[in-house]
């Protein structure tokens, strides 16, 4: 089966541009406890062989990787937390146990913010995390190209969105500020954000932007960050979205959804409707899914179609059918997104003090 | 794992309030949910609140069967929501349906797509109700049929009801000998008239049944009978009473607090045990009432029902699925001919 493929094939004059894949760590990679403080400390002082990832991330990372690499491009893999890097030893060993291939890790100073007494600063983690980004795109080759990958427990769809929309010049440094300081990051990351941003500034470069739902917040909740973030509720469904990206192949894909049928108890049915969910939400065609599908049916990974989606698959080929949602959501957006509205949805408190004229 | 079809465009609060049901469901349980109806409408739902995809599939109709129309038009229309999801039970895409719709038309889309079960006569619509417990480990929940399948029966098919009705219990409540209990006007096996008598007698003669005797309404809330028999009019009256009565007395309760401060201090220290109350007469705890006597179950939600009833509804269909309900019920017919 053919996919789409994103983009040109690479000429030999001009190597393809590389793909920058950023990674948060907990939630996204690892199925992190910290709802209680015990589970907390438990995740802090957890040996590498006790972290459990979420299932499907290790195969999906490699294939990004392995898949860029066959053809010709660069795969850099970067994981950014907002954990400790006293946890890094143990994190670093599950990569290695995993057997993922990364090529950097940042942790956040939770210590020295304890020192400098700036203890907000432990739990805000939007000014680390778009300083951190933009330091790894400044390090990254100019013309490199992102997929982000996040999860819905903290704020990387927000982070990640600010980041994308400031690499493409949607976003000056101005409303920058306002966002920054209205969700009270702390002045002095503000400016160094700032500056960061305006080195980095002008070129679009994010790709798509995953956020795992490990909470399952309701996928309507993101559509204020439009067309380019992608919740997905498990990496089967990412696998999907970047096969039709051009990302990766119908075999990582396989591979991925049989890791799930293994190891996690996955069945052909849950990974039909996972199908059916993603193009149901506009994120996959109709006809792009049972092309998909047909490959992945043969294998067994997916069930065989019923009677009524035979005629169904039928009626797509002739043409005549036209299903709900034929044409999936566009990817690009035109403009910056509409920050107030997110902020006055995330952050009732933000908006309550915005409509008194305070500053929050 | 049970697959259970869901018809979301039945009910007077459909299709949110179905579809936030089976949203629970799904982040709660494995059971496999089939929305069946307008596919827009319920993406549109489902996309507003947590969910898991995994275990939900959506079978679009075009078509719904609103509550105050006709049954036995209505459910010649074959893309209406009910009727495509008793069909996809019917086909094996699905092991039982929930419908909160237009309760003639569940049961005659039943009566059209599903097999009677071999020597039954009519099908019945039963309820579980709540009463008061007579000893230690008895359930606290009676259950009650017919209550609408059939408006009148004769002595033959209130045994053929007992029979079900006993097989159920033994399977949803767990209790080994479920007491069977004929809805009377009196407890003397003379009263009732000629249906009645000849139902009393058949019912004490008849092996399997523990038969307690004639009931009479005001015993219908106390411990004395698991298994209630009564024609559908009888039963549909009596459960709505029982609905009706708790309505006013929370209602009645409720009021009397804005009357006067001492009285709202009462009931706020009352307010602990008048909740118990609310939820012990509360309808949406219960998951519905299955539609017995065909090879496969439709259970039947309230017409008002609200995503926790669907919930339990859909919990009861599966749990009836995984304990082979409509097997047991067919066992002990045959055992019974």
């Amino acid at each position: 089966m053919r996919l789409r493929r994103a983009r040109t094939p690479p000429t030999p004059s001009r190597p393809a541009p590389p793909l920058l894949c950023r990674w948060d760590l907990d939630k996204t990679y690892l199925r992190s406890e910290f709802d209680t403080l015990r589970s907390l400390l438990r995740t802090a002082f957890e040996k590498a062989e006790d972290k459990i990832d979420v299932p499907g991330v290790a195969e999906l990372i490699k294939a990004l990787k392995a898949t860029a690499e066959r053809r010709g491009r660069t795969a850099l893999v970067y994981f950014v937390s907002a954990s400790p890097p006293q946890i890094g030893g143990a994190i670093r060993k599950k990569l290695e146990l995993d057997g993922i291939p990364y090529d950097g890790i940042v942790f956040k100073d939770q210590l020295g913010h304890i020192k400098r007494g700036k203890l907000r600063n432990l739990r805000e983690h939007v000014g680390f995390k778009l300083a951190e980004l933009f330091r790894g795109r400044l390090e990254a080759p100019p013309d490199a190209r992102e997929l982000l990958f996040g999860d819905d427990w903290e704020s990387d769809s927000l982070i990640y969105s600010l980041y994308a929309d400031i690499l493409a010049g949607h976003l000056a440094a101005a409303p920058l500020t306002a966002i920054l300081m209205r969700i009270r990051v702390d002045p002095l990351l503000v400016a160094e954000v700032i500056d960061l941003a305006t080195r980095v500034s002008g070129r679009d470069a994010v790709e798509r932007i995953f956020i795992n739902l490990e909470r399952r917040t309701p996928p309507a909740t993101f559509r204020l960050f439009g067309p380019r973030v992608v919740p997905t509720f498990n990496y089967f469904q990412t696998a999907v979205v970047l096969a039709v990206m051009g990302r990766l192949r119908l075999e990582d894909v396989t591979r991925i959804g049989t890791v799930l049928v293994e190891r996690s108890g996955y069945t052909a049915r849950r990974l039909d409707n996972s199908l059916d969910d993603l193009v149901r939400r506009g994120y996959l065609t109709l006809p792009a899914a049972e092309r998909l599908a047909a490959p992945l049916r043969a294998t067994g990974l997916l069930s065989l179609p019923t009677p009524r989606t035979r005629w169904r698959r039928m009626l797509v080929r002739l043409g005549r059918w036209r299903p709900r949602r034929s044409k999936a959501r566009p990817v690009t957006s035109a403009g910056a997104l509409d920050y107030d509205a997110i902020l006055a949805r995330v952050q009732p408190a933000a908006r309550h003090a915005a409509a008194s004229g305070g500053t929050p | 794992v049970p697959t259970i079809a869901v018809d979301a465009m039945g009910g007077d609060h459909a299709p949110d309030e179905v579809v936030k049901g089976v949203a629970q469901v799904s982040l709660a349980t494995d059971i496999e949910c089939v929305l069946v109806g307008d596919e827009s409408r319920i993406q549109a739902v489902l996309e507003g609140v947590s969910y898991n995809p995994e275990h939900i599939s959506i079978l679009h109709s075009r078509d719904a069967i609103g509550m105050a129309e006709e049954p036995r038009e209505a459910v010649k229309r074959r893309d209406a929501s009910l009727v495509v999801g008793v069909r996809a039970v019917a086909e094996g895409r699905a092991d039982a349906v929930v419908s909160a719709g237009n309760t003639g038309a569940c049961i005659l889309a039943c009566a059209k797509h599903f097999r009677v079960l071999r020597g039954i006569r009519r099908a019945a619509l039963a309820s579980v109700y709540p009463r008061q417990r007579e000893h230690p480990g008895q359930d606290s929940l009676a259950l009650i049929l017919d209550v609408g399948a059939t408006v009148r029966c004769d002595a033959e098919e209130l045994v053929q009801f007992a029979v079900m009705g006993s097989a159920y219990a033994r399977r949803i409540s767990k209790v080994s000998s479920p007491a069977v209990g004929l809805l009377n006007m009196g407890s003397e096996e003379m009263k009732g008239g000629e249906t009645l008598v000849e139902a009393h007698r058949r019912l004490r003669q008849f092996p399997g049944i523990n038969f307690v005797g004639n009931v009479e309404g005001n015993e219908l809330v106390r411990g004395r009978a698991d298994v209630i028999v009564c024609e559908g009019f009888v039963g549909n009256v009596a459960l709505k009473l029982i609905e009706g009565v708790s309505e006013v007395l929370y209602d009645i309760t409720s009021a009397a607090g804005e009357r006067r401060v001492a009285w709202r201090l009462g009931l706020r220290l009352l307010s602990r045990g008048i909740e118990r109350l609310r939820a012990l007469t509360d309808y949406t705890q219960y998951g519905g009432s299955p539609i017995l006597g065909f090879e496969h179950l439709l259970i039947k939600c309230h017409g008002r029902s609200e995503a926790h009833a669907i919930r339990n509804a859909v919990k009861v269909a599966a749990k009836a699925v995984r304990d082979r309900v409509p097997a047991e019920i067919a066992d002990a017919v045959t055992a019974s001919r």
